[in-house]
């Protein structure tokens, strides 16, 4: 498990798996940010804008809660 | 290593980048900023100090050299910014690059400030308008270096330092 800077947990790669193993650039592509944003976000060293969230989530047309989990005093 | 999920299916973790190769084209465009200005202002720093110790103290016989730092710096950057755009695909800067370079803006700007107060104290102590235009120039170059490490240092491990 890579090292977390944020409270915030993300289960991008499992849901990434679920869409026929979709790449890190085409999620990227599709949430309108650089695929190192969002390899950033799946190894805990970025926690994205409220908007760019949603949109990660609506790519996987999943409510929030499935994508990003709060967990305080993980970091 | 893969690891089993909730659904008892194995999924391998993405491993973080790794730098040479994965770096956005903003990283990559901090890095060419960095090293055009170490090598441009250390050129300067180098003749220009021995300028000073050989007791040139009229301003404008710095120009020439001050002048092929900067065509200097903006020539490595127009090189290095295409040479990168040609090997990667060039993205413009996304809101992780934005809030890089902002909070690293944020934390270097006192040197600034700081290279500013010191030259209107030496201005008041009658310190040479030489020693006082250097000492704003070499404030402005540590501000921008520093700002370009802190950034480097948020792209690689994270902004929670």
């Amino acid at each position: 498990m890579s090292r977390s800077d944020t409270p915030i947990r993300n289960r991008i790669r499992t849901l990434r798996f679920h869409h026929d193993e979709m790449t890190q650039q085409e999620l990227a592509d599709r949430v309108g940010v650089t695929r190192q944003t969002i390899n950033a976000v799946e190894n805990g060293r970025y926690a994205p804008s409220l908007e760019v969230a949603f949109r990660i989530a609506a790519v996987f047309d999943v409510p929030l809660g499935e994508v990003f989990q709060y967990e305080p005093g993980s970091a | 290593m893969a690891i089993p999920n909730s659904e008892g299916s194995h999924i391998r973790p993405t491993p973080p980048s790794p730098f040479t190769i994965h770096a956005s084209f903003a990283e990559k465009s901090v890095w060419i900023q960095l090293i055009s200005l170490t090598l441009g202002l250390g050129l300067y720093v180098v003749v220009a100090g021995s300028m000073l110790r050989g007791g040139t103290d009229v301003l404008i016989a710095y120009m020439p050299v001050f002048v092929v730092a900067v065509l200097f710096i903006v020539a490595v950057n127009v090189v290095g910014h295409i040479a990168v755009a040609i090997a990667s695909r060039p993205n413009g800067p996304d809101e992780r690059d934005r809030l890089i370079g902002w909070r690293a803006e944020s934390n270097c700007s006192w040197i600034l400030g700081a290279g500013v107060i010191a030259a209107i104290g030496g201005m008041i102590a009658g310190v040479g308008e030489v020693w006082v235009a250097h000492l704003l120039l070499l404030s402005l170059f540590v501000a921008e270096v520093v700002k370009d490490i802190i950034q480097l240092v948020y792209y690689r491990r994270g902004m929670s330092l």
